[in-house]
């Protein structure tokens, strides 16, 4: 047998760059070839995430330019800042449609004379609110879903849809439910007796904070269902035949067994959905529109809009610090519960 | 024990209280009565929506007012009409093509970060997948402005004395494309390392000895074997980029290029490269027609009806998807 | 040709030193078996070879070309691994083409190479099954033929065999040799097994600790261990160590002694501490001496435990003065005052009976306690017996 040309790759016959190319990439080390490959991914995140960030810090020390081509105005170090967090930027910032709603609001983001904290409060609300209810109700969904039923499958693709549809559509949806004239749902909430709705839901700031809410728990709960779901059935089964051995009812199980076990896995994702909800926009867009909701991430698009980019960036520079401390839980989480899931 | 009593009691009491005292002494049936009832709800609450959008679609334009759970009459004309009024389809293709793109692009980036930290062993190896999981999570308004520059062509970089200005890339698919995958590439390194981890190191030798290079081997045998992982992590970054909304709102203006064809000669051609997607066309409905409910209601049907079906087709994998990407790492 | 050559090859990993210093030279066509215990650096030093690793230092050539730094496919080897490897995706045609498609060969070579292999590796009529259609037994075969449809200069194979059943195992044995016989190739094949190296290859290289302790044919392996790891590990049940020293009048164990003369052999002087060894089946009864050329001095001992294999009975004796405790020293593994012995099964041995036993000196060897080198393979040559001279010049070599 022996040598043969055969056993030589016709690729490599080829010659030229190609066949250096691949003869360079496999004499890389393992932790060269493991780096080169992954510059793309790097280069790709680098160009649209760590650059941009520290950009957005560059630019956060600049004036606006409100006249003039230039985008940005002089360094002014910390001054943005400085006014937005006490409230000299507001004269400039855009107000909530019905500004006078801070008299009888019950909300207290629109106590706040200073519009950036009220955006922020805005932001916190929402989220806590609405991460809120995702957890009980998808708590709920995952018990329904944990169950052996027939049709199951097709009761998990009913509760799944909400997620995958579009957050315009979704927007749509409770926009037109909400729409006075079409809408059912203003004279259904009208009807509500603990709570008094406006007639026009959707220009009231605190209404249309508890219908973006809704609008979010309708979509988002699925999510939390589904990683509870996992949490409960990694839960070892025969513990509940020792449970049910030892006397225990099913609401003993649940408390004692399930909860219990499911705990770390609920915290971890509420923390995740947190995280996510800090960046509400899109639903506000589409539902009531950034004027009357203004959360975090509206103020930087509206400033924006209007062209005030030096503003626009210490927003967003905030925005991704206060998202940024709540990453840093997170991390910690997942650095000191062992990293064996890599 | 309790058997002699309950047959007199029975007797008198309405159906309820029957029940109410079965249950007391069955528990079990309380239990499946609550399972059933949380069921049915949160059945009616995620499936609700759809039809009171199904209800206000077919309601035909002159009696929307006031539309109560049924609709005012049948008109299906407002689901040909909406391809009319705007290109609707047109924004439908383009949010597809968008998605497709990044899909593809994603997962071939994905694969190699994921051979990398699923395969390899090598020093930063975990402060460099912390960093990856780290930018998913900030929030894509952090990184509008500086993107917005850039792709408007309003960032120069000095190089050997000339300066380059970057490329204009608003309204072109690239704008969306290159957030997007940024956006969502994280959850399908994820997805890919976990897979791509479990092949045994056998196989990769095989295909290494038979005369792939190392790149031969994943993509000759890891892939291939990898199929329900990268198809988990494909399916879920189609729908997540079909459903952004941030930079699919802010990078691009809306507009689609306007053709005017005269037997079949291209007249008047203007917006060419601008690749606004389905959001835009939603939106469209929205600012420009304010008062065409029925019309925003169907372009809302048509426009879910593609993840519905995907989520129908492929719902384990997005299940395994989400749970793995969000828990596991 | 498919001759492998190793000079000075090393691994290392961070600290760890996979292989050290090692040098091979395996000529074309020739079966090298790697042979050693799990962890010994065998299936690295394999790996070296097929450029799945890279040494850290060392040069690799494979017929004639230098390879140390080729990827695996420029070398013109074909590997078969312990897992077997098949890749599940793909039907058996698929799996044996592989390597051959990858390199563009047309269809009509493929399909001709295919069938050969196939042929050879007795597949016929399967190539459209998928691995996990499969018996172990035929995974293995699509797994060689895979190896074979390349044509390579050099067959790797890392214990292709570990994962299958014992009968199984012994029949591809036999089939591997036949095989062997039929490519006329070079194979270099790694295995724990020392049953596999003794039957099928024309040398083994014994390997310990990253290092090679001794490359030579089977039976010089096992007739003339290089030092005390190869003599340990070559051979089932495992050769008797007794700890020595040397004397004016010959060996003195803590139980008995060896009469030669010392001065015979260069290697070593009075009082030195010398290991004595000898195999089972060089320990006799003393009333089977007539059938030893050079027995030593019988032994007294006390039977311990019997083993009846069937075609041999191993017998455990405890030597020294009756008193038949086992003396477990911290340091070895037998007990020093332990020797196997096998007997014909006809022999009438029973347990817990004192016997004495007699040692043929012919194949007694001995090792520097403290090197492990080998000192001597034989002491017949020191007999005082009348009527036993002229031995002396045989052993001296």
């Amino acid at each position: 047998m022996g040598a043969e040309s055969g056993e030589t790759l016709r690729g490599g016959d080829r010659g030229g760059p190609y066949a250096a190319t691949v003869r360079w990439m496999e004499n890389l080390s393992e932790t060269q070839f493991a780096y080169l490959l992954l510059v793309p991914t790097f280069l790709i995140l680098g160009l649209i995430a760590f650059w941009p960030l520290v950009r957005t810090f560059d630019m956060a020390l600049h004036a606006d330019a409100l006249v003039g081509r230039a985008q940005l105005g002089e360094y002014v170090g910390l001054n943005n800042f400085v006014e937005l967090l006490t409230g000299e930027r507001d004269a400039l910032l855009v107000r909530p449609l019905l500004p006078d709603v801070a008299v009888d609001a019950t909300f207290p983001f629109v106590h706040f004379d200073n519009l950036f904290v009220s955006a922020i409060s805005a932001t916190l609300i929402f989220s806590v609110v609405s991460v809120a209810f995702e957890t009980v109700i998808g708590f709920g969904q995952a018990l329904v879903l944990d169950q052996d039923f027939r049709g199951r499958r097709w009761v998990r693709v009913a509760i799944i849809i909400p997620w995958a549809v579009p957050i315009v559509i979704q927007g749509m949806i409770f926009y037109l439910m909400f729409q006075p004239g079409i809408g059912f749902g203003v004279d259904l909430v009208q009807q509500l007796p603990f709570f008094s709705f406006s007639e026009t839901p959707l220009a009231n700031p605190v209404d249309s904070m508890v219908i973006i809410i809704v609008a979010d728990v309708w979509k988002t709960s699925a999510f939390m269902a589904l990683l509870i779901l996992a949490g409960l059935q990694s839960i070892d089964r025969s513990l509940y035949d020792v449970a049910r051995v030892s006397g225990a009812s099913k609401w003993q199980q649940f408390k004692y067994i399930t909860l219990p076990l499911v705990f770390p896995t609920v915290m971890v994702a509420m923390l995740f959905r947190t995280i996510a909800a800090m960046r509400i926009f899109g639903v506000i867009e589409t539902v009531s529109g950034c004027n009357v909701v203004p959360s975090l991430s509206c103020l930087v698009v509206t400033t924006f809009s209007n062209r005030m980019y030096g503003t626009a960036a210490a927003v967003a520079f905030l925005t991704a610090a206060i998202i940024g401390a709540l990453v840093l839980v997170y991390i910690y989480n997942y650095a000191t519960s062992g990293q064996e899931g890599i | 024990m309790a058997t002699e009593t309950p047959v007199d009691d029975e007797v008198d009491r309405g159906p309820f209280e029957r029940w109410v005292r079965r249950v007391i002494r069955n528990p079990e049936r309380a239990y499946r009565a609550m399972f059933y009832t949380a069921m049915i709800v949160f059945l009616f609450t995620t499936l609700f929506p759809f039809y009171w959008l199904l209800v206000l679609a077919l309601t035909p334009f002159n009696r929307l007012a006031n539309v109560g759970l049924f609709p005012n009459g049948f008109n299906p004309e407002a689901f040909v009409r909406i391809f009319e009024i705007l290109p609707f389809h047109i924004y439908m293709l383009n949010s597809f093509i968008l998605a497709a793109m990044t899909t593809v692009f994603v997962l071939v980036i994905a694969s190699l970060a994921g051979y990398v930290f699923g395969r390899l062993q090598f020093p930063g190896r975990g402060p460099l997948m912390l960093a990856v999981l780290a930018i998913s999570y900030f929030p894509p308004a952090a990184f509008l402005l500086p993107l917005f520059r850039l792709f408007n062509g309003n960032v120069t970089i000095g190089l050997f004395g000339a300066s380059i200005s970057s490329p204009n890339l608003f309204n072109t698919p690239w704008a969306m494309v290159l957030p997007f995958s940024a956006l969502f590439m994280p959850l399908s390194i994820f997805i890919l390392t976990t897979f791509y981890g479990q092949i045994p190191d056998g196989l990769e030798d095989a295909a290494r000895i038979e005369g792939t290079t190392r790149l031969g081997a994943l993509f000759r045998v890891i892939v291939p074997l990898s199929a329900p992982g990268v198809a988990t992590a494909g399916v879920l970054t189609f729908i997540m980029v079909y459903n952004e909304f941030f930079f699919s709102f802010l990078m691009n203006d809306g507009q689609i290029p306007e053709m005017l064809y005269e037997s079949g000669k291209l007249l008047y051609l203007s917006n060419e490269n601008h690749w606004a997607p389905l959001l835009k066309g939603i939106l469209g409905f929205q600012g420009q027609y304010t008062q065409l409910y029925n019309l925003m209601a169907a372009a809302s049907i048509v426009g879910v009806l593609p993840v519905a079906v995907l989520v129908v087709v492929a719902q384990e994998k997005i299940v395994s998807g989400l749970t793995q990407g969000a828990l596991k790492e | 040709m498919g001759r492998v050559t190793l000079s000075n090859v090393t691994k290392r990993y961070g600290d760890v030193t996979a292989v050290e210093e090692m040098n091979l030279d395996i000529q074309d066509g020739e079966f090298v078996t790697f042979v050693g215990p799990s962890g010994c650096g065998k299936s690295t030093t394999l790996e070296t070879i097929a450029g799945l690793t890279t040494p850290t230092s060392g040069t690799i050539t494979i017929a004639g070309r230098e390879v140390t730094n080729l990827p695996p496919k420029d070398r013109g080897i074909a590997m078969v691994f312990q897992n077997i490897a098949l890749f599940p995706h793909m039907d058996v045609y698929d799996n044996v083409s592989f390597g051959l498609r990858l390199r563009d060969y047309p269809k009509e070579e493929i399909d001709r190479r295919v069938e050969r292999a196939a042929d050879i590796v007795q597949l016929e009529g399967m190539l459209e099954r998928m691995p996990d259609e499969m018996s172990g037994g035929q995974r293995q075969r699509v797994a060689i033929a895979r190896a074979i449809v390349r044509e390579p200069e050099v067959f790797l194979m890392d214990e292709p065999l570990a994962n299958l059943d014992a009968k199984l195992r012994v029949h591809m044995r036999t089939e591997l040799q036949r095989l062997h016989k039929e490519l006329d190739t070079t194979i270099i094949y790694v295995t724990h097994d020392q049953a596999e190296a003794m039957t099928m290859s024309d040398r083994i290289a014994v390997i310990d600790g990253g290092h090679l302790q001794q490359i030579a044919p089977p039976l010089t392996c096992y007739n003339e261990p290089a030092n005390l790891f190869v003599a340990g590990f070559i051979g089932s049940p495992s050769m008797n160590f007794v700890e020595a020293e040397v004397t004016a009048s010959g060996l003195l164990t803590r139980d008995f002694d060896v009469e030669f003369d010392p001065t015979q052999l260069s290697e070593i002087a009075e009082g030195d501490a010398v290991t004595l060894g000898v195999r089972p089946e060089d320990v006799y009864l003393r009333e089977d001496r007539e059938t030893v050329a050079n027995p030593t001095q019988p032994i007294p001992a006390r039977t311990d435990v019997l083993e009846p294999m069937g075609d041999e009975i191993f017998v455990y004796l405890l030597t020294g003065d009756g008193d038949a405790q086992m003396e477990i020293d911290a340091e070895a593994e037998a007990p020093q005052n332990q020797l196997l012995m096998s007997v014909d099964p006809a022999s009438d041995v029973a347990a817990d009976t004192d016997v004495e036993v007699v040692l043929d000196r012919e194949r007694i060897h001995l090792f520097d306690t403290e090197s492990g080198e080998a000192l001597s393979h034989g002491l017949e040559f020191a007999t005082v017996e009348p009527g036993r001279t002229g031995t002396e010049a045989e052993g001296d070599d």
